[in-house]
């Protein structure tokens, strides 16, 4: 098989991984939200559930949580999976799983503002929501840039994990056209392909930190 | 709080409609969904943008003689059994070993003779079974050679036996990791299909031989879910009507597979 074709296949492979990838991110940022909101509610029994969903997990496998989330409607509730796409159960896998990583990073970075800050918007007669939503959340977005970076790249090697499940990324199709045709060529390529995607990744967190930095 | 709540709770009942519950229903396939393992050639694996083999183009005859449409689903072969139960995929066929698994699934007849050979690289000291006493032996994951070797196949006490003279087994993810370990002096052998073998050895001329003795012999059948008995009958039908018509050996011929493994009547 020439090289050439075998690119053309690992970019197919690529498409995947960067679905998988956006759809990810699309659900997570904003679901991280919320659970950072639910962690740091004052009603004990929510706070307590958050906390709860947050430890177990980040303290299993993603691995397992797609695994999980896949074929849980069949063995626990005896569905067919015949109409659950494999794309669908690991977005919702991989959501599930980087929610709580941002949540976490949302409430480090909403606990770093000054209490002072919330004190004098209230003085000035701010309601608490405008006082989060207007003052305490643009600081906090500008903050956490560089530690939800650190995820964001991690997330664009982790969606090599969806084969758990049969979805065909690009690192399992460079593992099957290395087996194909008895070369590391496609494995060397693919290495080549996450490097570029997650440069393309690092230049546009640098470039969302140094939009954001307008007061300095 | 509550309104996040409220609208997580919608978006969670909106997730299941939108996947809907169907109860889980068996037989009278339509279309025949094979799992199998892509990095196995020459029995499963990818060529240019299709899915080729020997297993897998038996599997298309069959569907096209049956007027059923074939889906080739490349599966992760650690979670074969969970997607074999759940009815993701409805068999597996993909040079899939019946030694030691026979309670586990619905079983077509045997069609392939496969036996496990040792595959070392050329001018190795290894020339028998006796010379890995002390060696470093790849396998992969999961295969009844694995099983055998590391001593937990009760009906094979001979392997067993060579297996705990090894100094390691080390157990591989792929057939190409294996050969790319052994390739690199990771391991000192490989136990494998021989027909895997016969074809890295073919792809790569001039750097592996096999030993004279063999491992153990094994034979390859389609595996169905336990208790689909209808859907086994329908493909084994099918399949034998191929091996009489000789279908089956010229797809054999079509990848090096020696026509006399072959064992179907």
């Amino acid at each position: 098989m020439p090289f050439g074709e075998m690119l053309l296949e690992l970019l197919s492979g690529l498409l995947v991984s960067a679905e998988i990838f956006v759809f990810t991110l699309a659900l997570a940022l904003p679901l991280g939200l919320v659970v950072a909101g639910g962690r740091m509610s004052r009603n004990p029994f929510v706070s307590q559930l958050f906390r709860l969903y947050i430890s177990v997990v980040r303290g299993t496998p993603l691995m397992l949580q797609i695994l999980f989330v896949y074929f849980a409607p069949y063995y626990v509730f005896g569905c067919s999976l015949a109409r659950y796409p494999r794309l669908l159960a690991t977005v919702l896998a991989f959501s599930m799983n980087y929610a709580a990583y941002f949540a976490e990073i949302y409430r480090g970075g909403i606990l770093s503002i000054d209490r002072g800050q919330w004190e004098a918007a209230k003085a000035l007669g701010l309601s608490a929501p405008r006082t989060f939503l207007r003052i305490i959340l643009p600081q906090t977005v500008k903050r956490v840039i560089p530690a939800i970076g650190n995820e964001v790249i991690t997330l664009v090697k982790d969606t090599s994990l969806a084969f758990t499940i049969a979805v065909t990324e690009m690192f399992t199709l460079a593992k099957q056209l290395a087996s194909a045709n008895t070369t590391m060529a496609p494995l060397i390529a693919a290495g080549v392909f996450y490097y570029v995607f997650n440069y393309i990744v690092a230049w546009a967190m640098e470039r969302i930190e140094a939009r954001l930095s307008y007061y300095d | 709080m509550k309104k996040i709540l409220l609208m997580l709770t919608a978006a969670c009942a909106a997730a299941m409609t939108f996947t809907g519950c169907e109860k889980a229903a068996e037989g009278g396939a339509k279309k025949l969904v094979v799992g199998f393992d892509a990095d196995f050639p020459p029995y499963g694996f990818k060529d240019g943008k299709e899915y080729k083999g020997f297993d897998l183009d038996l599997a298309r005859e069959v569907c096209r003689r049956r007027g059923w449409t074939f889906v080739a689903n490349p599966i992760n072969w650690d979670a074969k059994d969970m997607e074999l139960n759940s009815g993701s995929i409805d068999c597996i066929w993909n040079g899939f070993t019946m030694q030691g698994r026979e309670e586990g699934y619905t079983w077509t007849e045997p069609y392939v003779d496969n036996s496990q050979v040792v595959l070392v690289k050329v001018g190795s000291p290894i020339k028998t079974l006796k010379d890995l006493a002390g060696k470093t032996v790849g396998v992969q994951t999961d295969t009844p050679v694995q099983k055998a070797l590391a001593g937990k196949d009760d009906g094979n006490k001979a392997a067993a036996a060579l297996g705990k003279t090894f100094k390691k087994l080390v157990v591989l993810p792929n057939y190409n990791n294996a050969v790319m370990d052994l390739d690199s002096g990771a391991v000192d052998a490989v136990a494998l299909d021989v027909g895997v073998a016969k074809k890295k050895m073919s792809d790569m001329p001039g750097k592996f031989e096999l030993l004279k003795e063999i491992v153990m012999t094994e034979t390859y059948g389609i595996g169905f879910k336990k208790g689909n008995v209808q859907l086994r009958d329908e493909v084994q039908a099918t399949l034998k009507e191929m091996a009489k018509d000789g279908t089956m050996a010229k797809i054999a011929d079509q990848y090096k597979i020696e026509r006399a493994a072959l064992i179907l009547k």
